[in-house]
């Protein structure tokens, strides 16, 4: 790996380090908002702008490290005491949060320099510190560099060095600075000093008693020389002369002092600028930036004020440095894993190697024994596969956290008060799902809080607090996760609803339908109770998209309402998208896999006319599907055929199959692009004789069924 | 031998970066998320130098600093210790705990390496 390719994995983990330091910087306000003395929460809030501020410098972050400073120092104020958390305090920061979230996302993306929109955003966020900053928010002071490639002429100079007895117990060894003026200089004569050194039987070995004169030849400025000492300037005595009366050579020196210019790389590469008239115009930057207390002006803006270069120079350098930034935009995805669990499943793995060579045919090794160790390698099998699964899983809490902010800012614009309250933020699920269904997530939020939590004053006339509350639960049941989004608004109208449906034309007048199928209407393309109109939702895509996203998810999503108490959206998310829990089936020559979670029970078929297509179960009358039939499988069905019921969204139904195979984990393997338009099939999976098994899709299929024009499209697959 | 080299930042970024510059210039390097990961990590091994970070959990600069100094192993290990310029108290209680070098955060990779080939060569 080269250099280059180190430090490009470094900026990656600077920026999902930055993220999550956003993310606490973020959490932390809103809870300080609430709780304005929360001592712990205003360090925490102070450390992650500090650490943040601390990174971005390390990769020349110039508008970060800058905008991140002015964060910090108003929330030092606060560690202090200096100043109060007051909402208009916090209102104010919050922004500032997401702007520092936009140029991550830039560095992300490879943008390393802010781009005009972002400048003007800062200044104007910065604007808004400005009340909380006792004049004392300078941008950060720019970072000196040392070595100064425009080499101004050599000088010599005359060190006196006389450390202090401490410095060898301070971990500093006078030989390693001398070694280290080496590096910035020649140098052309040591003395010793030795005059100090006690008798024998007085010394301390510990203590440091020699002097030294060095004679240096350099082209760095005093200032730097000087440098090299400044960890033992303390208890030492460092004195730096001119060693002849140079004296122009140590003004210009003087003036070369270079400063820091990651930004100008381009232009004084090509040579439109020296290195020092960058440096300079640095100066003047850093310099207005403090007098006016805002944001920098871009160094190129006054390179072209200076007279230095002309604005097409800058224009081309600009536009060369994001071109090269540009090529390593590619998004490598990253995710963290607990130490712990990859240790653990290094150990499995170490196990499984153990347990693989004693499955090796020894001589004279009973089959007791060989059986007794493939026994233990098919454990460890399935345990690495567990392990290696929970690699991938990452607490929800995160993602149901980031909605503290949604409900602030949407209550606030709605006029509404509404509390949120989390729960059950470290279930655990896998992390491509957190990624896919946190988009679901805000809109059913955003609902809540736009349709179901009424105004206050309504709350209050119906007898309620005034403050409404949104819950946010999560989950483990049952294989599966659920995530619900509840609040005690005003509950769902079931006429309003069927009127609405009726209108839209989706059921027919005078249908007689159950009250979970009325609500279920809500989740048709299409719907939208909504009479008016809000910013936030009923812009169409409605709650349509969400149950399309979650279905896509392999998961199913459920409403219960009570009218004027509230209404709980429940989504059922399986925990991994790689593997299910299946059940094995055979029709004909064919295995298909039913999701075990939908299966209910299983029983055999009675015999009945051919034709009918529902069965006594129990008393209840069940429909079924044969599965032979539907997906036109030739040859004659088995003697004694079974049916396995399944269930999903409180709907039940029999699939019809020649023979129950049972239970097995399968991984999913995605159908191709050519049969993303089949129904009733999820994917497929290889079986252990290497036959292909397809998933079985039982939504579609339940859904299908009721439907009899759509089972009779479904795709024949036999 | 080349010289080993501890750094004690809980910011993976910082660690990395560090690293790199380091390792470039010919050094071995250790790398620890805080002090008490670091000072598990100082027996057992020769270390030359320590870099640590003032503000991080578990266990904080300056208590590891004062910590490894009582190590008679460490008593004569220069420390560079990480402040920033709003942290001038702190950067003297780690000069009294025995870090007497500093590096002022936000750094230049150039710059922790100029700090610490003052104090050791690689």
């Amino acid at each position: 790996m080269s250099l280059d390719d180190d430090m490009r994995e470094a900026l990656d983990m600077f920026v999902t380090e930055a993220r999550d330091l956003v993310q606490g910087l973020e959490e932390g306000l809103l809870e300080l908002e609430d709780q304005p003395a929360g001592g712990e929460t205003v360090n925490a809030v102070f450390r992650a702008a500090h650490t943040l501020k601390g990174s971005s410098g390390l990769f020349g972050l110039r508008h970060l490290v800058e905008f991140t400073h002015v964060v910090e120092t108003v929330l030092g104020s606060v560690r202090e005491g200096q100043l109060d958390v007051t909402p208009g305090l916090v209102s104010a920061l919050l922004p500032c949060t997401d702007h520092i979230s936009a140029m991550i996302e830039g560095i992300a993306e490879g943008r390393l320099e802010p781009d005009a929109s972002q400048l003007a955003d800062g200044t104007r966020l910065l604007a808004g510190l400005s009340p909380y900053l006792d004049g004392g928010a300078a941008p950060a002071a720019s970072v000196a560099t040392p070595g100064a490639e425009a080499a101004p002429a050599e000088a010599a100079w005359r060190l006196g060095l006389r450390f202090g007895p401490d410095c060898l117990r301070n971990g500093m060894d006078p030989l390693s600075f001398l070694r280290y003026l080496s590096t910035i200089g020649t140098v052309t004569g040591v003395v010793t000093d030795a005059s100090g050194l006690p008798d024998a039987e007085e010394m301390d070995p510990e203590s440091c008693y020699l002097s030294f004169d060095v004679d240096l030849v350099t082209a760095a400025p005093k200032a730097e020389i000087e440098a090299v000492f400044d960890f033992v300037r303390e208890d030492s005595d460092i004195r730096i002369t001119p060693s002849e009366s140079q004296l122009d050579a140590y003004v210009r020196a003087i003036r070369a002092m270079p400063e820091n210019d990651r930004i100008g790389d381009v232009l004084v590469t090509s040579g439109a600028v020296t290195e020092m008239e960058m440096a300079e115009a640095l100066r003047v930057q850093q310099e207005r930036a403090v007098r006016e207390g805002t944001q920098p002006v871009p160094i190129g803006e006054i390179l072209i004020e200076q007279g230095i270069v002309q604005r097409d120079i800058v224009d081309a350098a600009l536009t060369r440095q994001r071109r090269t930034t540009e090529t390593r935009s590619q998004d490598t995805r990253t995710i963290r894993i607990d130490a712990a669990r990859l240790d653990k499943l290094i150990d499995l793995v170490g196990e499984l190697v153990i347990a693989q060579s004693s499955t090796g045919v020894t001589p004279g090794v009973s089959a007791e024994t060989s059986n007794e160790a493939q026994g233990e390698v098919m454990r460890l099998v399935d345990e690495v596969r567990h392990s290696a699964l929970s690699l991938r899983m990452v607490p929800i809490g995160t993602t149901l956290r980031r909605f503290e902010r949604v409900v602030r800012d949407v209550s606030m614009e709605l006029g509404k008060e509404v509390s949120l309250t989390i729960t059950g933020g470290d279930a655990e699920m896998d992390k491509a799902l957190v990624e896919r269904i946190s988009d679901p997530l805000l809109h059913l939020v955003r609902n809540s809080l736009d349709h179901g939590i009424e105004p206050a004053a309504e709350r209050r006339k119906h007898g309620k607090t005034q403050q409404g509350t949104l819950r946010l639960n999560a989950y483990h049941d049952a294989g599966n996760i659920v995530i619900e989004v509840a609040d005690d608004g005003c509950g769902l109208d079931r006429d309003r609803i069927l009127g609405k449906a009726i209108e839209r034309e989706l059921v027919a007048p005078g249908t007689a339908l159950t009250d979970a199928e009325v609500y279920n209407l809500i989740f048709e393309p299409g719907f939208s109770t909504a009479e008016k109109v809000s910013n936030l939702s009923g812009r169409g895509v409605g709650m349509d998209v969400v149950k399309r996203n979650v279905t896509a998810l392999r998961g199913s999503i459920e409403v219960e309402t009570t009218r004027g108490i509230g209404t709980t959206i429940r989504i059922r998310l399986p925990l991994t998208l790689a593997i299910i829990d299946g059940f094995l089936v055979g029709v004909g020559p064919s295995s298909f896999i039913v999701p075990l979670d939908r299966v209910t029970e299983c029983v055999e078929l009675p015999p009945g006319p051919l034709g009918r297509d529902c069965m006594n179960l129990r008393g209840e009358v069940l429909p079924f599907i044969r599965l032979r039939q539907l997906f036109g499988i030739p040859g004659e069905p088995a003697r004694r055929q079974n049916v396995v019921i399944v269930e999903q969204s409180g709907q039940r139904t029999g699939l019809v199959v020649d023979s129950l195979l049972g239970e097995l984990q399968t991984v999913i393997k995605p159908l191709g692009v050519l049969f993303s338009r089949v129904r009733c099939i999820s994917g497929s999976t290889i079986l252990g004789n290497g036959e292909i098994a397809l998933i079985l899709d039982v939504g579609t299929l339940i859904a299908g069924h009721s439907d009899r024009e759509h089972t009779r499209q479904a795709v024949a697959v036999g | 031998m080349a010289k080993t080299i501890l750094i004690v930042d809980d910011s993976a970024s910082v660690r990395q970066v560090v690293s790199i510059a380091l390792k470039g210039a010919g050094y071995e390097v250790i790398t620890a998320n805080d002090g008490k990961d670091a000072l598990a990590k100082l027996s057992g091994q020769r270390i030359h130098l320590i870099i640590s970070d003032v503000n991080m959990p578990n266990m904080d600069g300056i208590t590891f600093v004062a910590e490894a100094k009582k190590l008679p192993a460490y008593k004569f290990t220069p420390i560079i210790m990480l402040t920033t310029e709003s942290q001038e108290d702190k950067k003297k209680q780690a000069q009294a705990a025995g870090a007497k070098a500093w590096v002022t955060k936000p750094f230049q990779p150039e710059q922790m390496l100029s700090a610490v080939s003052k104090l050791v060569a690689p």
